[in-house]
C-alpha cells in the first residue's frame, strides 16, 4: 500500500533519515518505536509528503508521490550517456566480466558518485520530468486517502466540531453537505459526542479533542491512518479513551502506522514493529521478536530504558 | 473675549462652520477611500510575500519587498510629494485622487506586514491538517488559516487604520483643505485672529472619530473572540 524506498531526509545539514525503506501492506498495523530525535516523526510525515524527502521515493497504491528519484530507475541510467561511456571505459579494463556484471558496476559507480547530476545537466531534468508526468504526481488527491491524527490534535479552531469534519468531505467535492454532515454525526455517535457538534475546540478536552480529529481522518474514508504519538500530548486519565478507539479501529482491519512511545499498547496492537535509530530501521520484526527477543543491541538498550 | 465666547462664536458664524466640515469632509474622504486601498494592497502583498516559491512567486515577492522597504523607509510627506509633483503632473488631476494613492500605498505596505504577521503567528499545525486530509494550500488558506489570523491582526489593523487618520493632515503641505486647514483658516487674521479657539475645536473632531474607532474595533474584536473563550 505505502512503499518507502531509499529515502533520505536533511534539514539543512543535519541528516534524519538515512536510507530508510519499508513496505507497508494492506491490513498492517506498523508502530513505529524509537529513542526521540531518531526521525519517527519524519519518517511518518514523508509518508503523506508533509516533509518532502531529499532523495527516494514514496509510492501510495503504485502510484509515485514524490519528484522521481534517477538513481532508482535503472532504465533512466542505463539511457544516459554517461552511463554509455562508463560501460566503455569498464570493458576495456576489465574483459574478464561479462556484459551483465559491467552494466551493474557502472550503475553502482553513477549512484555513488552522483554522476548524472555532475554530466548530464538538461538531459537529467529532462528524464525526471518525464517520469514525473508518466505517473501523473497529484500530491491533494494522495493525501485523501491517507489519514492522519497529530500529537498536538490541531483541529480547526475557528470551525465547530460538525465543520471539522465536514470541511473536507465538502470542499473537495466528496459529498454534498447533508451527506457529509450525516457521515459526520455518525462518527460522533460512534465516539459518544453527538452533543459536542456546535461546540469549539477550546471547549473540549485533550481526549475529545483527539478522539474527534481522529474521526475528522475516518471522515475521508483513508485507505491507511498515520498516527504521530497520538497519546503523548494528553493527561494520563485521558490516554485510555483515545488508545481504545485506535484498538477498535485496528480491530476493523484499519491499515495504520503509528509513532507511539506506549509500548504495551504497541504489543498489543501492532503486527510489525519497526524500531528506528540514527535515522534508520534498526531492526524490525513481529512484536515478540522486537519486545520478547531483541536482536540488536541498541533495541534492546531503548527497551531497557523505557519498559 | 474670553476662550468660551469665541467657542460660541465658531459654532454660530455659518462661514466658520461651512469651513470645519469642508475639511472634515476631505479628511474623511482621504482617510475611508485609502484606507480600502490600503487593506486591498496590504492584504494581495501579504498574500503574495506568504506564497509558495515558484519562479514567478519569487519575482512578485522580491517586488513586495522592495515596495514595502521603500515605503517605511522614506517619510510620509516625502511620498506625497512626489505623488503630488512627480507622477500626478496633469493639470486639474483631482488632488483627492492624488492623496488617496499616496496615502493607501503607504498603508498597503504597513498593512502587509500585519496581515503577513497575522497569519504567520497561526500555528503550522492548523495548515498541516488541512493538507493532510487532502485541502489545496489555497482552500487551507482562506478556510482555515486567514479566518484565524484575521482575529490577531484586527487590533494591529485598527491602529494603522487610526495613524492613517491622522496622518492625512500632512494634505495641506500640498495645498489641499483638509480639517487641520480647516482650523488654520478659521484662526487666521482675516478670520478669528486667534488660533486656540479653531485647533482645539478641530482636535476635538480627531479625538471624536479616532474614539469611534476604536469602539467599533473592540466590539469587532469582541464579536470574533466569541469562537474561542478559553
Ligand atoms: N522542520 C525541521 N527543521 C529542522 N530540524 C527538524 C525539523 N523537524 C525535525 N527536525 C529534527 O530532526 C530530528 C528528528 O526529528 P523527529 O521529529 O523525526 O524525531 P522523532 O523520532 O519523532 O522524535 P520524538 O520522539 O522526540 O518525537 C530531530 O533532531 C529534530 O530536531
Ligand atoms: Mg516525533
Amino acid at each position: 500500500m505505502i512503499s518507502v524506498n531509499n529515502v533520505f531526509k536533511y534539514f539543512g545539514d543535519l541528516k534524519v533519515l538515512n536510507g530508510v525503506s519499508c513496505e507497508i501492506e494492506k491490513g498492517e498495523r506498523i508502530v513505529i518505536i524509537g529513542p526521540s530525535g531518531s526521525g519517527k516523526s519524519t519518517l511518518l510525515r514523508c509518508m503523506n509528503l508533509l516533509e518532502q524527502p531529499t532523495y527516494g521515493e514514496v509510492w501510495l497504491n503504485s502510484q509515485l508521490l514524490t519528484p522521481p528519484d534517477p538513481y532508482l530507475h535503472f532504465d533512466v541510467i542505463k539511457k544516459s550517456k554517461t552511463f554509455t561511456l562508463l560501460l566503455e571505459q569498464l570493458r576495456a579494463e576489465n574483459s574478464s566480466l561479462s556484459e551483465e556484471e559491467l552494466e551493474q558496476m557502472a550503475i553502482m559507480k553513477i549512484k555513488a558518485e552522483d554522476l548524472l547530476k555532475k554530466h548530464e545537466g538538461k538531459e537529467y531534468k529532462k528524464s525526471l520530468k518525464e517520469i514525473t508526468v508518466k505517473y501523473g504526481i497529484d500530491i491533494n488527491l494522495a493525501r485523501q486517502n491517507m489519514g492522519m491524527v497529530f500529537q498536538h490534535f490541531n483541529l480547526f479552531n475557528n470551525l465547530t466540531v460538525i465543520d471539522n469534519l465536514t470541511l473536507a468531505p465538502v470542499q473537495l467535492g466528496l459529498k454534498t453537505k447533508e451527506e457529509a454532515e450525516k457521515t459526520a454525526m455518525e462518527l460522533l455517535k460512534r465516539i459518544n459526542l453527538e452533543d459536542k457538534r456546535d461546540e469549539y475546540p477550546s471547549k473540549l478536552s485533550g481526549g475529545q479533542k483527539q478522539r474527534i480529529a481522529i474521526v475528522r481522518a475516518l471522515a475521508m474514508s483513508p485507505d491507511v491512518m498515520l498516527f504521530d504519538e497520538p497519546t503523548s500530548a494528553l493527561d494520563p486519565e485521558m490516554v485510555g479513551e483515545v488508545l481504545d478507539l485506535i484498538k477498535e479501529l485496528a480491530n476493523e482491519g484499519m491499515t495504520m502506522v503509528i509513532v507511539t512511545h506506549e509500548m504495551g499498547f504497541a504489543k498489543e496492537v501492532g503486527t510489525r514493529v519497526l524500531f528506528m535509530d540514527g535515522g534508520v530501521i534498526a531492526e524490525e520484526g513481529t512484536p515478540e521478536e522486537i519486545f520478547d527477543n531483541p536482536k540488536n543491541p541498541r533495541t534492546v538498550q531503548f527497551l531497557k530504558a523505557v519498559l | 473675549m474670553n476662550f468660551f465666547s469665541k467657542i460660541f462664536e465658531l459654532f454660530s458664524t455659518e462661514k466658520y462652520m461651512e469651513i470645519i466640515f469642508e475639511g472634515f469632509k476631505t479628511t474623511l474622504i482621504i482617510s475611508v477611500f485609502a484606507a480600502i486601498l490600503g487593506l486591498l494592497i496590504g492584504t494581495v502583498v501579504a498574500l503574495v510575500s506568504i506564497s509558495e516559491d515558484s519562479p514567478v512567486t519569487r519575482v512578485l515577492k522580491a517586488i513586495c519587498k522592495v515596495y514595502i522597504t521603500i515605503i517605511r523607509g522614506t517619510p510620509m510627506a516625502l511620498q506625497l510629494f512626489i505623488m503630488a509633483y512627480v507622477i500626478f503632473t496633469i493639470r486639474g488631476f483631482p488632488e483627492e485622487i492624488t492623496a488617496i494613492i499616496a496615502f493607501g500605498i503607504n498603508s498597503g505596505a504597513y498593512v502587509a506586514e500585519n496581515i503577513r504577521g497575522g497569519i504567520l503567528s497561526v500555528d503550522i499545525g492548523q495548515t498541516e491538517a488541512g493538507r493532510a486530509l487532502g485541502l489545496s494550500s489555497r482552500v487551507t488558506m482562506f478556510k482555515i488559516v486567514i479566518p484565524q489570523a484575521i482575529k490577531n491582526v484586527i487590533p494591529a489593523i485598527g491602529n494603522e487604520l487610526i495613524a492613517l487618520i491622522k496622518e492625512t493632515s500632512i494634505v495641506s503641505m500640498i495645498g489641499m483643505f483638509d480639517l487641520t486647514m480647516a482650523a488654520k483658516i478659521i484662526g487666521s487674521g482675516n478670520n478669528m485672529a486667534s488660533y486656540v479657539v479653531p485647533m482645539s475645536v478641530v482636535a476635538l473632531f480627531y479625538l471624536a472619530i479616532v474614539y469611534l474607532l476604536t469602539f467599533a474595533i473592540k466590539r469587532i474584536e469582541k464579536r470574533l473572540r466569541a469562537s474561542d473563550k478559553r
